[in-house]
């Protein structure tokens, strides 16, 4: 009785296995290529320089063998934590930029999953990276984590700030270049037609008078920019003069006061 | 997640121990290391201003400001300013760059609304002293930092760039600056009137550079 039943009951138990058995090797194998994939995808980010930079000094002291080297005292760990919040804000806000015109590309289809998985773990990241930047800070001096952000965000504002006016800044060289080959040739056109008026190059002498700076309402000097034209020798010659004439500062100043 | 946030790269980074400054031991790749050295010595140059502070040796919080340096920069500037009602213009502009120096100094953790504010008076005043020198590209520079420092409020700065660009016989550059400082000003205001007389007078050169 048995042995029948065993026998009728082979082909299906069979059918079940292999069927069971392919499906579990199949989703196993989906799953694993799906890890893998999300694991191999490219982080959104390059390294994370100011991290990597204060997690290497905190694990210094194990790996230096030598006893000499000295302790690394709290305030380098601070600076660097403060340069890898700066780091950590920049990131934020190059998410947070992102973020919007990545949602509308995906809702078109004009990117593809992999790029929208890469973003989203990003963030995760950045979040983590936050909190334990506030953790360290609050470890170190308590209430700290509250501010450390604030101040690195002004740090990066005033950073990139400090950059632009230091780009302006050395334009200057460049400008004055241009004006001074610009002023030898015009001073040249009027040596060629001397008797050509000068009104091309003229402007009215009334707007330098005019306009005066809240800082010096009464002395506006507007000689030059009148008689431009003809008078072009005495600018520049005014005009390089300035540069080189070491005006006593401490004396002008003082007569300056005593006459007040 | 866990396991992620705790990868990092580990760096061969040597600490002076008198100077308490970090460099980089070698054995890495050429591009990293000079990626590392700059950010090393940012590192650095911001350790020692946190050393300079109180003993927390943390940076205050952004507000309130430490009046200090203000007080230091409003003094020079003040000086800066009778120097330049004297007609001594070499003066000014010494004592303006003394002051934007101390300026653009400024910690970098303290509000950079304040530095801006600070220097784009200063830059102006300065482009100022330039050009009643007839030293127009310093005055178009300065000017320039100075609008770039703060664009809204500042029709003076405007003003100054397009009438440095106007001196030197570059109106169709004044004309843009001055449509860009009305379309900020409006042509109502005090400052928006003088720059429509300017942007007339421009108008008017570049006809005759036409004609001509």
């Amino acid at each position: 009785m048995f042995g029948v039943d065993w026998l009728g009951l082979a082909v299906p138990l069979a059918y079940l296995g292999i069927l069971l058995g392919s499906l579990a090797t199949f989703s196993s194998l989906y799953r694993k290529r799906k890890a893998h994939k999300a694991a191999s995808l490219e982080p959104w980010f390059p390294a994370h320089l100011q991290r990597d930079i204060y997690f290497s000094l905190l694990h210094l002291e194990p790996s230096s063998n030598e006893k000499k080297t000295a302790a690394i005292p709290d305030s380098i760990f601070k600076a660097s934590l403060l340069r890898r919040a700066a780091e950590d804000i920049r990131r934020i806000m190059a998410l947070r930029g992102q973020k919007q015109a990545l949602s509308m590309l995906l809702q078109r289809g004009s990117v593809g999953d992999d790029l929208w998985k890469r973003f989203e773990r990003a963030e995760k990241e950045m979040e983590d990276e936050v909190k334990d930047v506030v953790s360290e800070a609050n470890a170190y001096v308590p209430g700290w984590g509250q501010t450390i952000f604030q101040s690195a965000n002004e740090m990066l504002n005033n950073e990139i700030y400090r950059k632009r006016m230091e780009e302006q800044a050395s334009k200057v060289e460049e400008e004055r270049k241009w004006w001074d080959k610009k002023k030898t040739s015009i001073k040249e056109g009027f040596m060629k037609e001397l008797e050509e008026d000068s009104s091309a190059t003229q402007t009215t002498p009334t707007s330098t008078t005019a306009k005066d700076p809240e800082t010096a309402p009464t002395t506006s000097p507007a000689p030059g920019a009148s008689v431009q034209g003809s008078d072009d020798d005495a600018v520049l010659v005014e005009a390089e003069n300035t540069s080189s004439t070491p005006n006593s500062p401490a004396s002008a100043k003082k007569k300056g006061k005593g006459k007040k | 997640m866990a396991s992620e946030i705790d990868i990092y790269n580990q760096y061969p980074i040597h600490m002076d121990p008198a100077s308490k400054a970090l460099s980089l031991l070698s054995s890495t790749t050429p591009a990293q290391k000079a990626l590392l050295t700059t950010e090393l010595e940012e590192l650095n140059t911001l350790h020692r201003s946190l050393i300079s502070l109180d003993p927390p040796n943390i940076p205050p919080a952004p507000l309130p400001l430490n009046p200090k340096r203000s007080a230091q920069i409003s003094k020079l500037r003040d000086s800066a300013n009778t120097a330049y009602r004297k007609s001594n213009y070499d003066e000014a502009i010494k004592l303006y760059t003394y002051a934007i120096d101390m300026g653009l100094a400024r910690p970098g953790w303290e509000p950079v609304g304040v530095a801006r504010e600070e220097l784009a008076g200063l830059y102006g005043n300065r482009a100022q002293a330039w050009m009643a020198q007839q030293a127009w590209p310093e005055g178009l520079v300065d000017a320039k930092a100075s609008v770039d420092s703060k664009p809204v409020g500042n029709v003076k700065a405007w003003w100054r760039i397009a009438k440095s660009l106007a001196e030197m016989g570059r109106y169709e550059e004044s004309r843009k600056f001055l449509h860009k400082g009305l379309d900020i000003e409006g042509k109502e205001s005090e400052g928006g009137k003088e720059l429509f007389a300017l942007l007339e007078e421009v108008d008017r050169a570049l006809l005759r550079g036409l004609k001509a």
